[in-house]
């Protein structure tokens, strides 16, 4: 059990109306490891990161999540039902660039809907629990208003501990800073860095370098829906293989 | 001054219409906006069956509230399928505003960014209950002003049942002014009684705004 | 159905139609001067407006019609029905379309009014002129949409015993003995003319679209 990787993708592809976004995509994210993944606007990011969790579909290749496949019923040799995949996407967690609260409920509400509703966890044990997660990202005293008060870094907190509260297998940020005032993205990293350093697995779509650098145990390179670069940031970032990769760094300088 | 303590003498006649029109009001507005909602999430689903509705819902929109009810009430009865008056009025309210609501509701639908949606997808909810409590609370937030205006559209078109024979508010001002012969101070105190009913629904309405400013939604 | 009773039908129609038209016509008119006169703020008088406006709205048409039929006479006035059918979709239609004329001229843009005023126009030139053209593209849609509302609300003149196009079914039916027919054809009819009306509105919103360019 403990072996199995938390995300493995195999033979990846889709395109968009005749244009192959990706392409034979191959990726293991093990257990507590952080994946960066960079790459320029285009190069086919968040649709790999949501073909991870089948908001996109793929046209072909597998995706699994700590060795369940998802979409697909490999035991009963059929597409998943919609219970199937709901049950299958309730074990990733992912968080937007532009948030996506449910402005219609409180922040605390936000975090603790889903381990209700999806869950079937009592509502005595998921406010707690939410009261608990939004304490962890620093927002104890924000549990009682609702989104639309607060800041876009306060927003995309809440966004990261009404993922946690469904205790996923791994965590999927997509340029969860990008909406940001510049001034709000450090709080959101540090959550992030935080997260790493409790042993989450995640999946990080972003162009903060530095957060690459100091927190990924891998860097992931896409350019025109294709992985030209995989290796520890170390290596990504002094020593890359590919050209491509080297203009892109010279670049964020 | 007399007319007017006659139609005192005849209050329990108004009373009685009053208490009709205001029970297949509630009823109908109860029953029409729960059906409007599961048409929208049959819309939601697609298919051949949404594309049904979506003719049903126009079609509703072209026709004037008294045919349909002449539908159910005359026409009907040619079929063997006879309803009293009360019924087939009934029916007819749920029937053609439940179309309007899925319309408000629809429009309201089209322009919800997905985003919400897709949050709630990701965290595993089913297509159900993201109907429930994602999509649906948003919807209602939005649309209240639609919503009110539509109320008081069902309210005065209650008075079309008196057509058809029902003793509702209107029919009974008539009853009034039929036997006392005094229409004037009948039908003003009926007007009045429409009137304090349609200023309590937009004072409700307007009340009810406080849900969505609590939660930013005015002005969306 | 015979052709007898398609003849019928459409004398209903057109007795629908023509009713409609017209007060759809005078309520446009009467909308527009209750909207300027109530911009004008003149004391009582614009409360006595508001309260006209706010009760021909809330009164249904059913009860607007049958209250005109049965007590003008007692007032000293000799109406007909089509008189009396005519007067109350007026006055209802007009009470709506106030609202929208107002919304128009409340929404006017104030640099354009300075703009003019400032060029040397004086207010009822720059009204007629400048104000006037623009507020008739601007409230097209909502008044074209009042139309379709009026047209929906017609057969109320069947309570006093006007066969319009709804009533007419039940004329049709008292020699037929066969409802559904006339009932189903009528509501094509209305669905005819109100997909008419759709059209126009959607033009209207078009036009609407490219003045506010
Ligand atoms: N739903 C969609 N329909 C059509 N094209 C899409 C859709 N989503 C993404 N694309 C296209 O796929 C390509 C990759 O998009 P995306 O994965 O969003 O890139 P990135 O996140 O790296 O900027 C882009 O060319 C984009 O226009
Ligand atoms: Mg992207």
């Amino acid at each position: 059990m403990s072996d199995l990787p938390a995300v493995e993708i195999r033979k990846l592809s889709k395109s968009f109306s005749g244009v192959e976004v990706l392409r034979d995509i191959d990726l293991t994210v093990n257990k507590g490891e952080v994946v960066s993944v960079l790459g320029s606007s285009g190069s086919g990011k968040s649709t790999m990161l949501r073909c991870i969790n089948w908001l996109e579909e793929p046209d072909s290749g597998s995706v699994f999540i700590a060795g369940q496949r998802i979409g697909y019923n490999s035991d009963k040799q059929r597409p998943m039902t919609n219970r199937e995949m709901a049950a299958t996407r309730a074990r990733t967690g992912m968080v937007f660039q532009s948030f996506n609260l449910w402005p219609h409920l409180t922040v605390s509400q936000n975090v603790a809907i889903s381990p209700i509703k999806v869950k079937g966890m009592p509502k005595a044990q998921a406010r707690d629990l939410a009261t608990q997660l939004l304490e962890k990202v620093g927002l104890g005293d924000k549990a009682e208003v609702y989104p639309f008060t607060l800041s876009g870094g306060q927003k995309q907190r809440v966004a990261i501990a009404r993922a946690l509260a469904m205790s996923p297998e791994v965590m999927l940020f997509d340029e969860p800073t990008s909406a940001l005032d510049p001034e709000r993205v450090g709080e959101v990293l540090q959550v992030m860095r935080d997260l790493s350093g409790e042993g989450y697995t995640m999946v990080v779509v972003t162009h903060e370098m530095e957060f690459a650098r100091m927190v990924s145990d891998q860097v992931v390179f896409l350019d025109k829906g294709l992985i030209i670069e995989k290796a520890p940031p170390e290596i990504f970032f002094t020593n890359p293989a590919s050209e491509r990769v080297r203009r892109f760094l010279d670049r964020q300088d | 001054m007399s007319e007017w303590s006659i139609v005192w003498e005849a209050r329990s006649t108004i009373l009685s219409g009053l208490w009709l029109t205001c029970w297949l009001f509630t009823a109908s507005i109860l029953g029409a906006f729960m059906l409007g909602c599961l048409m929208l999430y049959l819309l939601e689903r697609g298919g051949a069956l949404a594309w049904l509705l979506r003719g049903f819902i126009n079609t509703m929109r072209a026709l004037p509230f008294l045919v349909l009810a002449y539908l159910l009430y005359y026409g009907l009865s040619q079929l063997g399928l006879r309803m009293n008056a009360v019924t087939a009025g009934l029916l007819a309210m749920i029937i053609y505003h439940g179309a309007y609501f899925a319309e408000i509701l629809r429009g309201s639908r089209l322009v919800l960014p997905p985003g919400s949606i897709e949050a709630a997808q990701a965290h595993g909810f089913m297509p159900g209950s993201i109907f429930l409590h994602i999509i649906l609370p948003q919807l209602l937030l939005r649309t209240r002003p639609l919503i009110g205006n539509q109320l008081i559209y069902a309210l005065k078109d209650t008075s079309f049942l008196a057509i058809i024979t029902v003793q509702e508010l209107t029919a009974a001002a008539n009853a009034v002014q039929a036997t006392y012969f005094i229409p004037m101070p009948a039908f003003v105190v009926v007007i009045l009684l429409y009137w304090a009913i349609t200023a309590c629904l937009e004072l409700a309405v307007s009340k009810a705004g406080i849900f969505g400013k609590a939660r930013g939604f005015e002005n969306v | 159905m015979t052709e007898k009773a398609w003849m019928l039908l459409l004398e209903g129609a057109w007795v629908t139609l023509w009713i409609s038209g017209l007060a759809s016509a005078m309520g446009l008119v009467i909308g527009l001067a209750i909207a300027l006169l109530r911009t004008a703020r003149i004391p009582v008088v614009d409360q006595i407006l508001a309260v006209y406006v706010s009760l021909a709205r809330a009164t249904p048409l059913v009860t607007l019609v049958l209250f005109l039929f049965l007590a003008a006479p007692t007032l000293g006035l000799s109406l007909d029905r089509y008189a009396v059918a005519i007067v109350a979709l007026t006055i209802n239609t007009s009470a709506f379309n106030a609202e929208i004329w107002r919304t128009a001229f409340l929404n006017f843009p104030r640099d354009q009014q300075e703009a003019a005023l400032a060029s040397g126009m004086t207010p009822a030139t720059m009204f007629a002129n400048i104000m006037l053209p623009q507020m008739i593209i601007t409230s097209l849609p909502g008044l074209v949409n009042e139309m379709t509302f009026l047209l929906k609300s017609s057969p109320a003149i069947a309570i006093i015993g006007l066969v319009d196009l709804t009533r007419v079914t039940n004329r049709i039916s008292a020699v037929t003995y066969e409802p559904l027919p006339p009932i189903l054809a009528a509501a094509l009819i209305y669905m005819v003319i109100i997909s008419v009306l759709l059209k126009l509105q959607s033009l209207a919103e078009k036009m609407a679209g490219r003045l506010a360019m």
